[in-house]
Protein backbone atom coordinates (compact mmCIF):
# COMPACT_ATOMS: atom_id res chain seq x y z
CA UNK A 1 0.00 0.00 0.00
CA UNK A 2 1.60 3.72 -0.70
CA UNK A 3 2.43 5.56 1.86
CA UNK A 4 -0.53 7.77 2.89
CA UNK A 5 -1.13 11.17 0.24
CA UNK A 6 -2.66 13.66 1.71
CA UNK A 7 -4.08 16.95 -0.26
CA UNK A 8 -4.23 20.75 1.17
CA UNK A 9 -6.97 22.77 -0.43
CA UNK A 10 -9.70 25.22 -0.76
CA UNK A 11 -13.12 23.83 0.10
CA UNK A 12 -16.27 23.09 -1.91
CA UNK A 13 -19.38 25.03 -1.75
CA UNK A 14 -22.68 25.27 -4.27
CA UNK A 15 -22.51 21.60 -4.91
CA UNK A 16 -18.41 21.59 -5.81
CA UNK A 17 -16.19 19.98 -3.98
CA UNK A 18 -13.69 22.63 -4.17
CA UNK A 19 -14.37 26.23 -5.73
CA UNK A 20 -10.81 26.88 -6.18
CA UNK A 21 -9.45 25.75 -9.89
CA UNK A 22 -6.39 24.53 -9.39
CA UNK A 23 -7.87 22.35 -6.53
CA UNK A 24 -10.16 21.01 -8.28
CA UNK A 25 -7.95 19.89 -10.83
CA UNK A 26 -5.88 17.49 -8.41
CA UNK A 27 -9.50 16.24 -6.95
CA UNK A 28 -10.78 15.09 -10.50
CA UNK A 29 -7.70 13.72 -11.20
CA UNK A 30 -6.95 11.54 -8.34
CA UNK A 31 -10.82 10.30 -8.85
CA UNK A 32 -9.98 9.60 -12.41
CA UNK A 33 -6.64 7.41 -11.58
CA UNK A 34 -7.59 5.91 -8.69
CA UNK A 35 -5.40 7.86 -6.21
CA UNK A 36 -6.22 7.58 -2.21
CA UNK A 37 -5.96 10.88 -1.78
CA UNK A 38 -7.33 12.26 1.95
CA UNK A 39 -8.30 15.75 1.34
CA UNK A 40 -7.47 18.47 4.21
CA UNK A 41 -9.93 21.38 3.87
CA UNK A 42 -8.60 24.48 4.94
CA UNK A 43 -10.72 26.24 7.58
CA UNK A 44 -10.42 28.90 10.25
CA UNK A 45 -7.83 27.05 12.54
CA UNK A 46 -3.89 28.01 12.20
CA UNK A 47 -3.45 24.02 11.15
CA UNK A 48 -1.53 23.70 7.54
CA UNK A 49 -0.67 26.31 5.30
CA UNK A 50 -2.58 28.43 2.96
CA UNK A 51 0.24 29.42 0.55
CA UNK A 52 0.74 27.48 -2.44
CA UNK A 53 -2.41 25.74 -2.29
CA UNK A 54 -3.39 22.99 -3.55
CA UNK A 55 -0.59 21.28 -1.85
CA UNK A 56 0.14 17.59 -1.70
CA UNK A 57 2.03 16.02 1.27
CA UNK A 58 3.50 12.26 1.36
CA UNK A 59 5.73 10.92 4.01
CA UNK A 60 8.98 12.60 2.25
CA UNK A 61 8.16 14.96 -0.16
CA UNK A 62 5.74 18.27 -0.23
CA UNK A 63 4.68 19.40 -4.04
CA UNK A 64 2.77 22.16 -5.31
CA UNK A 65 1.24 23.66 -8.22
CA UNK A 66 -1.19 20.73 -10.38
CA UNK A 67 1.35 20.30 -13.07
CA UNK A 68 3.62 19.09 -10.47
CA UNK A 69 1.50 17.18 -8.45
CA UNK A 70 -0.04 15.72 -11.54
CA UNK A 71 3.32 14.46 -12.54
CA UNK A 72 4.58 12.89 -9.02
CA UNK A 73 0.79 10.75 -8.48
CA UNK A 74 1.86 9.63 -12.51
CA UNK A 75 5.09 8.60 -10.94
CA UNK A 76 3.26 6.67 -8.42
CA UNK A 77 1.48 4.99 -10.58
CA UNK A 78 -1.56 7.06 -10.83
CA UNK A 79 -1.92 7.35 -14.48
CA UNK A 80 -5.41 8.82 -16.28
CA UNK A 81 -3.68 8.73 -19.47
CA UNK A 82 -3.01 5.21 -20.22
CA UNK A 83 -4.98 4.32 -22.47
CA UNK A 84 -4.36 7.87 -24.58
CA UNK A 85 -2.18 7.46 -27.94
CA UNK A 86 0.59 9.43 -28.09
CA UNK A 87 -1.02 12.06 -30.48
CA UNK A 88 -3.66 12.32 -28.01
CA UNK A 89 -1.28 12.93 -25.29
CA UNK A 90 0.33 15.57 -27.31
CA UNK A 91 -3.38 17.01 -27.62
CA UNK A 92 -3.68 17.60 -23.99
CA UNK A 93 -0.67 19.65 -23.30
CA UNK A 94 -1.76 22.02 -26.24
CA UNK A 95 -5.38 21.89 -25.50
CA UNK A 96 -3.92 23.09 -21.04
CA UNK A 97 -1.74 25.59 -22.83
CA UNK A 98 -4.92 26.87 -24.72
CA UNK A 99 -6.86 26.90 -21.51
CA UNK A 100 -4.19 28.68 -19.36
CA UNK A 101 -3.31 31.75 -21.71
CA UNK A 102 -7.43 32.23 -23.23
CA UNK A 103 -9.80 30.97 -20.24
CA UNK A 104 -7.79 31.21 -17.38
CA UNK A 105 -7.39 35.26 -17.56
CA UNK A 106 -11.13 35.84 -17.73
CA UNK A 107 -11.91 33.07 -14.62
CA UNK A 108 -9.51 35.03 -12.61
CA UNK A 109 -11.38 38.11 -13.79
CA UNK A 110 -14.45 36.84 -12.87
CA UNK A 111 -13.48 35.84 -9.25
CA UNK A 112 -10.58 38.16 -8.16
CA UNK A 113 -11.07 41.30 -10.39
CA UNK A 114 -14.62 42.30 -11.63
CA UNK A 115 -15.83 44.51 -8.10
CA UNK A 116 -19.38 42.92 -7.73
CA UNK A 117 -18.48 39.13 -7.72
CA UNK A 118 -15.00 39.98 -5.44
CA UNK A 119 -16.54 41.80 -2.55
CA UNK A 120 -19.92 40.20 -2.65
CA UNK A 121 -18.83 36.38 -2.88
CA UNK A 122 -15.15 35.13 -3.82
CA UNK A 123 -14.16 37.78 -0.34
CA UNK A 124 -16.38 36.88 1.82
CA UNK A 125 -16.12 32.82 0.98
CA UNK A 126 -12.63 32.85 1.35
CA UNK A 127 -12.63 34.97 4.50
CA UNK A 128 -14.35 32.49 6.53
CA UNK A 129 -12.20 30.29 6.08
CA UNK A 130 -9.04 31.89 6.96
CA UNK A 131 -8.33 32.83 10.46
CA UNK A 132 -8.63 36.29 11.72
CA UNK A 133 -6.42 38.26 11.23
CA UNK A 134 -4.65 36.74 8.04
CA UNK A 135 -8.63 37.17 7.23
CA UNK A 136 -8.28 40.71 6.39
CA UNK A 137 -5.19 40.43 4.32
CA UNK A 138 -5.14 37.75 2.33
CA UNK A 139 -8.01 37.60 0.32
CA UNK A 140 -6.75 41.35 -0.86
CA UNK A 141 -3.13 39.92 -1.94
CA UNK A 142 -4.71 36.85 -3.81
CA UNK A 143 -6.64 39.58 -5.48
CA UNK A 144 -4.14 41.61 -6.45
CA UNK A 145 -2.15 38.88 -7.75
CA UNK A 146 -4.82 37.53 -9.98
CA UNK A 147 -4.92 41.48 -11.39
CA UNK A 148 -1.25 41.44 -11.94
CA UNK A 149 -1.17 38.48 -13.70
CA UNK A 150 -3.91 39.32 -15.80
CA UNK A 151 -1.91 43.11 -16.99
CA UNK A 152 1.18 41.29 -17.24
CA UNK A 153 0.29 38.93 -19.21
CA UNK A 154 -2.28 40.30 -21.51
CA UNK A 155 -2.09 44.37 -21.04
CA UNK A 156 -0.12 46.57 -23.47
CA UNK A 157 2.33 49.22 -22.47
CA UNK A 158 2.37 52.03 -21.67
CA UNK A 159 -1.55 51.97 -20.85
CA UNK A 160 -1.92 48.86 -18.26
CA UNK A 161 -5.37 49.53 -17.16
CA UNK A 162 -7.88 46.50 -16.24
CA UNK A 163 -10.74 48.47 -18.61
CA UNK A 164 -8.13 47.96 -21.66
CA UNK A 165 -7.93 44.35 -21.52
CA UNK A 166 -11.51 43.44 -20.29
CA UNK A 167 -13.02 43.34 -23.35
CA UNK A 168 -9.95 41.67 -24.98
CA UNK A 169 -9.97 38.68 -22.21
CA UNK A 170 -13.94 37.81 -21.85
CA UNK A 171 -13.74 38.24 -25.93
CA UNK A 172 -10.84 35.95 -25.97
CA UNK A 173 -12.40 33.46 -23.20
CA UNK A 174 -15.58 32.84 -25.18
CA UNK A 175 -13.70 32.09 -28.15
CA UNK A 176 -11.60 28.93 -26.08
CA UNK A 177 -14.95 27.90 -24.50
CA UNK A 178 -16.73 27.57 -28.21
CA UNK A 179 -13.28 25.63 -29.62
CA UNK A 180 -13.95 23.32 -26.67
CA UNK A 181 -17.32 22.86 -27.06
CA UNK A 182 -15.86 22.08 -30.98
CA UNK A 183 -13.47 19.45 -29.99
CA UNK A 184 -16.01 17.87 -27.27
CA UNK A 185 -18.59 17.56 -30.04
CA UNK A 186 -21.39 14.61 -28.52
CA UNK A 187 -18.45 12.13 -26.94
CA UNK A 188 -19.05 11.42 -23.49
CA UNK A 189 -15.03 12.97 -22.43
CA UNK A 190 -12.11 14.31 -24.29
CA UNK A 191 -10.66 11.02 -25.75
CA UNK A 192 -13.52 8.34 -25.49
CA UNK A 193 -15.07 6.76 -22.91
CA UNK A 194 -13.01 7.33 -20.09
CA UNK A 195 -12.39 10.34 -18.36
CA UNK A 196 -8.32 11.75 -18.34
CA UNK A 197 -6.14 14.30 -17.49
CA UNK A 198 -7.67 16.87 -20.05
CA UNK A 199 -11.34 16.41 -18.48
CA UNK A 200 -9.50 16.73 -15.23
CA UNK A 201 -8.32 20.28 -16.42
CA UNK A 202 -11.37 21.30 -17.94
CA UNK A 203 -13.50 20.59 -15.31
CA UNK A 204 -11.48 22.27 -12.53
CA UNK A 205 -11.51 25.47 -15.26
CA UNK A 206 -15.27 25.52 -16.00
CA UNK A 207 -16.94 23.98 -12.90
CA UNK A 208 -16.20 26.98 -10.52
CA UNK A 209 -17.38 29.23 -13.49
CA UNK A 210 -20.61 27.06 -13.73
CA UNK A 211 -21.99 26.64 -10.39
CA UNK A 212 -20.99 29.66 -8.60
CA UNK A 213 -24.07 32.49 -8.09
CA UNK A 214 -21.83 35.49 -9.13
CA UNK A 215 -24.29 38.87 -9.08
CA UNK A 216 -22.19 39.68 -12.90
CA UNK A 217 -22.82 36.42 -14.97
CA UNK A 218 -21.34 37.58 -18.34
CA UNK A 219 -19.75 34.36 -19.08
CA UNK A 220 -20.79 31.93 -16.87
CA UNK A 221 -24.31 32.58 -19.62
CA UNK A 222 -22.30 32.29 -22.31
CA UNK A 223 -21.11 28.99 -20.99
CA UNK A 224 -24.66 27.59 -19.68
CA UNK A 225 -25.06 27.51 -23.53
CA UNK A 226 -22.48 25.29 -24.42
CA UNK A 227 -24.43 22.11 -23.28
CA UNK A 228 -21.60 19.43 -23.72
CA UNK A 229 -19.88 21.45 -21.30
CA UNK A 230 -21.97 21.74 -18.52
CA UNK A 231 -23.20 18.09 -19.43
CA UNK A 232 -19.19 17.01 -19.19
CA UNK A 233 -19.18 18.90 -15.79
CA UNK A 234 -22.61 17.88 -14.68
CA UNK A 235 -21.63 14.21 -15.81
CA UNK A 236 -18.53 14.35 -13.69
CA UNK A 237 -19.58 15.62 -10.63
CA UNK A 238 -22.46 13.29 -10.52
CA UNK A 239 -20.06 9.94 -11.38
CA UNK A 240 -16.99 10.78 -8.87
CA UNK A 241 -18.30 13.16 -6.33
CA UNK A 242 -21.43 11.94 -5.09
CA UNK A 243 -22.22 14.10 -2.15
CA UNK A 244 -24.80 13.46 0.43
CA UNK A 245 -27.81 15.99 1.35
CA UNK A 246 -27.61 19.98 0.36
CA UNK A 247 -23.97 21.29 -0.25
CA UNK A 248 -24.19 24.09 2.23
CA UNK A 249 -23.49 28.31 1.02
CA UNK A 250 -22.29 30.58 3.42
CA UNK A 251 -25.44 33.10 4.00
CA UNK A 252 -28.42 33.27 2.31
CA UNK A 253 -30.24 30.11 1.15
CA UNK A 254 -31.88 28.39 4.03
CA UNK A 255 -29.66 24.92 4.08
CA UNK A 256 -29.04 22.90 6.89
CA UNK A 257 -26.01 23.16 9.27
CA UNK A 258 -24.08 20.63 8.34
CA UNK A 259 -23.83 18.60 5.02
CA UNK A 260 -21.12 15.33 5.17
CA UNK A 261 -19.45 15.08 1.49
CA UNK A 262 -18.71 11.10 1.21
CA UNK A 263 -15.86 10.84 -1.58
CA UNK A 264 -16.11 7.38 -2.89
CA UNK A 265 -14.64 5.75 -5.92
CA UNK A 266 -17.13 3.77 -8.00
CA UNK A 267 -17.24 -0.04 -6.91
CA UNK A 268 -14.73 0.51 -5.02
CA UNK A 269 -14.10 0.92 -0.98
CA UNK A 270 -14.90 4.22 0.87
CA UNK A 271 -11.64 6.72 1.04
CA UNK A 272 -12.00 8.91 4.16
CA UNK A 273 -14.97 10.73 5.02
CA UNK A 274 -15.05 14.74 5.30
CA UNK A 275 -17.42 16.42 8.18
CA UNK A 276 -18.22 19.73 6.71
CA UNK A 277 -19.77 22.24 8.91
CA UNK A 278 -21.11 25.61 7.46
CA UNK B 1 -5.71 47.34 -30.01
CA UNK B 2 -9.55 47.60 -28.58
CA UNK B 3 -12.18 45.57 -30.36
CA UNK B 4 -13.77 49.19 -32.05
CA UNK B 5 -10.57 50.17 -33.41
CA UNK B 6 -9.44 46.23 -34.43
CA UNK B 7 -13.18 45.59 -36.38
CA UNK B 8 -12.23 49.32 -37.81
CA UNK B 9 -9.34 48.39 -39.09
CA UNK B 10 -10.38 45.03 -40.69
CA UNK B 11 -12.67 47.16 -42.71
CA UNK B 12 -10.15 48.99 -44.16
CA UNK B 13 -7.84 46.63 -44.76
CA UNK B 14 -10.62 44.74 -46.58
CA UNK B 15 -10.80 47.22 -49.09
CA UNK B 16 -6.89 47.38 -50.25
CA UNK B 17 -5.00 44.47 -52.04
CA UNK B 18 -1.77 44.23 -50.75
CA UNK B 19 0.71 46.29 -52.10
CA UNK B 20 4.17 45.76 -53.49
CA UNK B 21 5.91 48.04 -50.82
CA UNK B 22 5.32 46.15 -47.65
CA UNK B 23 7.28 46.05 -45.04
CA UNK B 24 8.33 44.20 -41.66
CA UNK B 25 10.05 45.98 -38.78
CA UNK B 26 12.35 43.85 -36.77
CA UNK B 27 15.29 44.97 -34.75
CA UNK B 28 19.13 45.34 -36.28
CA UNK B 29 20.14 41.75 -37.15
CA UNK B 30 23.59 41.17 -36.34
CA UNK B 31 24.06 43.03 -32.99
CA UNK B 32 21.19 43.66 -31.37
CA UNK B 33 17.86 41.50 -31.92
CA UNK B 34 17.39 38.69 -29.46
CA UNK B 35 16.18 35.34 -29.74
CA UNK B 36 13.17 35.31 -28.57
CA UNK B 37 12.52 38.64 -31.41
CA UNK B 38 14.14 37.14 -33.81
CA UNK B 39 11.77 33.86 -33.49
CA UNK B 40 9.07 35.89 -33.46
CA UNK B 41 9.87 37.74 -37.06
CA UNK B 42 11.06 34.26 -38.95
CA UNK B 43 7.77 33.04 -37.91
CA UNK B 44 6.22 36.49 -39.43
CA UNK B 45 8.02 36.16 -42.60
CA UNK B 46 7.39 32.42 -42.89
CA UNK B 47 3.93 33.35 -42.66
CA UNK B 48 4.23 35.40 -45.35
CA UNK B 49 6.14 33.80 -47.55
CA UNK B 50 3.22 30.98 -47.65
CA UNK B 51 0.54 33.27 -48.53
CA UNK B 52 2.86 34.22 -51.69
CA UNK B 53 2.82 37.98 -50.15
CA UNK B 54 6.06 40.30 -50.98
CA UNK B 55 7.36 41.83 -47.59
CA UNK B 56 10.59 43.62 -47.23
CA UNK B 57 12.65 43.52 -43.90
CA UNK B 58 13.87 46.36 -42.74
CA UNK B 59 15.96 46.49 -39.18
CA UNK B 60 15.93 49.69 -36.95
CA UNK B 61 17.68 49.87 -33.46
CA UNK B 62 14.12 51.26 -32.25
CA UNK B 63 11.44 48.39 -33.61
CA UNK B 64 10.40 47.56 -30.40
CA UNK B 65 9.07 51.77 -29.56
CA UNK B 66 7.79 51.89 -32.89
CA UNK B 67 5.80 48.95 -32.54
CA UNK B 68 1.97 49.66 -31.40
CA UNK B 69 1.78 46.79 -28.91
CA UNK B 70 5.41 47.26 -27.87
CA UNK B 71 6.18 43.99 -29.24
CA UNK B 72 8.27 43.04 -32.50
CA UNK B 73 7.80 42.36 -35.54
CA UNK B 74 5.29 44.77 -37.25
CA UNK B 75 4.21 45.47 -40.36
CA UNK B 76 3.57 48.47 -42.02
CA UNK B 77 1.09 48.20 -45.15
CA UNK B 78 -0.57 50.47 -46.45
CA UNK B 79 -1.20 52.73 -44.16
CA UNK B 80 -1.71 50.34 -41.26
CA UNK B 81 0.52 49.02 -38.68
CA UNK B 82 0.07 45.69 -36.98
CA UNK B 83 2.30 43.80 -34.85
CA UNK B 84 2.45 39.75 -33.58
CA UNK B 85 1.16 36.95 -35.40
CA UNK B 86 -2.08 36.86 -34.32
CA UNK B 87 -3.08 39.94 -35.57
CA UNK B 88 -1.36 39.82 -38.38
CA UNK B 89 -2.97 36.69 -39.45
CA UNK B 90 -6.46 38.23 -38.61
CA UNK B 91 -5.11 41.74 -40.82
CA UNK B 92 -4.50 39.29 -43.61
CA UNK B 93 -7.29 37.12 -43.44
CA UNK B 94 -9.44 39.92 -43.74
CA UNK B 95 -7.31 41.08 -47.02
CA UNK B 96 -8.74 37.68 -48.52
CA UNK B 97 -5.47 35.40 -48.05
CA UNK B 98 -6.12 32.65 -45.34
CA UNK B 99 -3.75 29.43 -44.73
CA UNK B 100 -6.36 27.70 -42.42
CA UNK B 101 -9.58 27.57 -44.25
CA UNK B 102 -9.63 24.83 -45.69
CA UNK B 103 -9.72 23.10 -41.99
CA UNK B 104 -12.89 21.85 -40.45
CA UNK B 105 -13.84 23.44 -36.47
CA UNK B 106 -12.15 20.81 -34.96
CA UNK B 107 -9.05 21.33 -36.48
CA UNK B 108 -9.30 24.87 -36.20
CA UNK B 109 -9.57 24.23 -32.40
CA UNK B 110 -6.54 21.93 -32.79
CA UNK B 111 -4.28 24.43 -34.40
CA UNK B 112 -5.35 27.76 -32.12
CA UNK B 113 -4.65 24.95 -28.74
CA UNK B 114 -0.82 23.91 -30.27
CA UNK B 115 -0.07 27.47 -31.34
CA UNK B 116 -0.83 28.54 -27.47
CA UNK B 117 1.08 25.44 -26.53
CA UNK B 118 4.48 26.96 -28.27
CA UNK B 119 3.73 30.36 -27.05
CA UNK B 120 3.27 29.41 -23.60
CA UNK B 121 6.14 26.82 -23.42
CA UNK B 122 9.09 27.98 -26.32
CA UNK B 123 8.42 31.78 -25.77
CA UNK B 124 8.51 31.78 -22.39
CA UNK B 125 11.71 29.34 -22.15
CA UNK B 126 13.34 31.47 -24.64
CA UNK B 127 12.74 34.47 -22.79
CA UNK B 128 13.67 33.12 -19.19
CA UNK B 129 16.55 31.62 -20.53
CA UNK B 130 17.50 35.67 -22.62
CA UNK B 131 16.48 37.19 -19.10
CA UNK B 132 16.25 35.42 -16.05
CA UNK B 133 19.79 32.90 -16.23
CA UNK B 134 22.69 35.06 -14.69
CA UNK B 135 25.01 33.04 -17.56
CA UNK B 136 23.28 33.88 -20.74
CA UNK B 137 22.00 37.48 -19.20
CA UNK B 138 25.93 38.89 -18.13
CA UNK B 139 27.46 37.01 -21.74
CA UNK B 140 25.12 38.12 -24.34
CA UNK B 141 21.59 39.69 -23.54
CA UNK B 142 22.83 42.73 -21.74
CA UNK B 143 25.53 43.82 -23.98
CA UNK B 144 23.28 43.31 -27.42
CA UNK B 145 19.83 44.27 -26.15
CA UNK B 146 21.64 48.06 -25.35
CA UNK B 147 24.38 47.75 -28.28
CA UNK B 148 22.96 50.72 -30.26
CA UNK B 149 22.50 52.98 -27.29
CA UNK B 150 25.54 55.08 -25.33
CA UNK B 151 26.68 54.55 -21.85
CA UNK B 152 24.61 54.97 -19.53
CA UNK B 153 20.98 53.93 -21.59
CA UNK B 154 22.50 50.44 -22.98
CA UNK B 155 22.07 49.56 -19.20
CA UNK B 156 19.45 51.47 -17.83
CA UNK B 157 17.13 49.93 -20.82
CA UNK B 158 18.22 46.34 -20.15
CA UNK B 159 17.97 46.51 -16.86
CA UNK B 160 14.48 47.73 -17.06
CA UNK B 161 13.46 45.10 -19.93
CA UNK B 162 15.36 42.77 -17.39
CA UNK B 163 13.15 43.45 -14.42
CA UNK B 164 10.02 43.45 -16.52
CA UNK B 165 10.48 40.46 -17.52
CA UNK B 166 11.35 39.07 -14.06
CA UNK B 167 7.89 40.66 -13.19
CA UNK B 168 6.17 38.48 -15.76
CA UNK B 169 8.02 35.13 -15.23
CA UNK B 170 6.84 35.57 -11.34
CA UNK B 171 3.53 36.40 -12.00
CA UNK B 172 2.80 33.57 -14.37
CA UNK B 173 4.43 30.92 -11.87
CA UNK B 174 7.97 30.73 -13.80
CA UNK B 175 9.74 32.88 -11.29
CA UNK B 176 11.09 29.95 -8.93
CA UNK B 177 12.06 27.43 -12.15
CA UNK B 178 15.37 25.94 -12.52
CA UNK B 179 16.94 25.97 -15.74
CA UNK B 180 16.99 21.92 -15.60
CA UNK B 181 13.60 22.20 -15.32
CA UNK B 182 12.76 25.10 -17.98
CA UNK B 183 14.20 22.84 -20.31
CA UNK B 184 12.57 19.65 -19.32
CA UNK B 185 9.60 22.00 -20.10
CA UNK B 186 11.25 22.76 -23.59
CA UNK B 187 11.94 18.88 -24.57
CA UNK B 188 8.05 17.85 -23.33
CA UNK B 189 6.77 20.59 -25.49
CA UNK B 190 9.38 19.20 -28.61
CA UNK B 191 8.07 15.58 -27.70
CA UNK B 192 4.21 17.04 -27.77
CA UNK B 193 4.99 18.85 -31.52
CA UNK B 194 6.74 15.85 -32.80
CA UNK B 195 4.12 13.55 -31.81
CA UNK B 196 1.18 15.77 -33.70
CA UNK B 197 3.72 16.33 -36.83
CA UNK B 198 4.25 12.39 -36.73
CA UNK B 199 5.29 11.56 -40.32
CA UNK B 200 3.58 14.41 -42.08
CA UNK B 201 4.98 17.06 -43.91
CA UNK B 202 2.72 19.78 -42.26
CA UNK B 203 1.02 19.94 -38.91
CA UNK B 204 -2.44 19.75 -41.33
CA UNK B 205 -2.69 17.81 -44.26
CA UNK B 206 -0.37 18.79 -46.73
CA UNK B 207 -0.72 22.77 -46.51
CA UNK B 208 1.51 24.73 -44.45
CA UNK B 209 -0.68 26.76 -41.99
CA UNK B 210 0.06 29.50 -39.75
CA UNK B 211 1.42 27.05 -36.78
CA UNK B 212 3.63 25.49 -39.43
CA UNK B 213 5.19 29.13 -39.40
CA UNK B 214 5.04 29.33 -36.26
CA UNK B 215 7.27 26.68 -35.08
CA UNK B 216 9.52 26.93 -37.51
CA UNK B 217 10.22 30.64 -36.64
CA UNK B 218 10.91 29.09 -32.99
CA UNK B 219 12.75 25.88 -34.07
CA UNK B 220 15.02 27.56 -36.77
CA UNK B 221 16.02 30.14 -34.17
CA UNK B 222 16.67 28.12 -31.82
CA UNK B 223 18.68 25.86 -33.86
CA UNK B 224 20.74 28.53 -35.53
CA UNK B 225 21.31 30.92 -32.45
CA UNK B 226 24.73 30.96 -30.70
CA UNK B 227 24.67 30.95 -26.66
CA UNK B 228 26.36 29.66 -23.60
CA UNK B 229 25.48 26.23 -23.92
CA UNK B 230 23.94 24.10 -27.09
CA UNK B 231 21.65 22.61 -23.99
CA UNK B 232 18.28 24.22 -25.88
CA UNK B 233 19.51 23.30 -29.32
CA UNK B 234 20.17 19.91 -28.25
CA UNK B 235 16.53 19.40 -26.42
CA UNK B 236 15.69 20.07 -30.14
CA UNK B 237 17.89 18.08 -32.13
CA UNK B 238 16.64 15.25 -30.33
CA UNK B 239 13.32 14.71 -32.79
CA UNK B 240 14.46 14.18 -35.78
CA UNK B 241 10.76 14.82 -37.63
CA UNK B 242 11.09 18.25 -36.38
CA UNK B 243 14.74 18.73 -38.03
CA UNK B 244 13.41 17.70 -41.49
CA UNK B 245 10.46 19.75 -40.98
CA UNK B 246 12.30 22.78 -40.55
CA UNK B 247 14.98 21.86 -43.13
CA UNK B 248 11.57 21.57 -45.58
CA UNK B 249 10.47 24.94 -44.89
CA UNK B 250 13.77 26.59 -45.07
CA UNK B 251 14.04 24.96 -48.61
CA UNK B 252 10.48 26.05 -50.13
CA UNK B 253 9.81 29.40 -48.64
CA UNK B 254 13.57 30.50 -47.97
CA UNK B 255 15.91 29.21 -50.70
CA UNK B 256 13.33 29.44 -53.58
CA UNK B 257 13.33 25.35 -54.31
CA UNK B 258 9.97 24.55 -54.76
CA UNK B 259 8.33 27.47 -55.22
CA UNK B 260 4.86 27.41 -56.81
CA UNK B 261 5.11 23.02 -55.69
CA UNK B 262 3.09 22.63 -52.61
CA UNK B 263 4.38 18.92 -51.35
Amino acid sequence: MAAPLELSCWGGGWGLPSVHSESLVVMAYAKFSGAPLKVNVIDKTWRGSRGDVPILTTEDNIVSQPAKILNFLRKQKYNADCELSAKQGADTLAYIALLEEKLLPAVLHTFWVENDNYFTVTKPWFASRIPFPLSLILPGRMSRGALNRILLTRGEPPLYHVNEVEAKIYRDAKECLNLLSNRLGTSQFFFGDTPSTLDAYVFGFLAPLYKVHFPKVHLQEHLKQLSNLCRLCDDILNSYFRHGPVASRPGGLPVPSAAVFLFTRRKHHLTPIILWTS
Amino acid sequence: MSLVAEAFVSQIAATEPWPENATLYQQLRGEQILLSDNAASLAVQAFLQMCNLPIRVECRANAEYMSPSGKVPFIHVGNQVVSELGPIVQFVKAKGHSLSDGLDEVQKAEMKAYMELVNNMLLTAELYLQWCDEATVGEITHARYGSPYPWPLNHILAYQKQWEVKRKMKAIGWGNKTLDQVLEDVDQCCQALSQRLGTQHYFFNKQPTELDALVFGHLYTILTTQLTSDELSEKVKNYSNLLAFCRRIEQCYFEDQCKGRLS
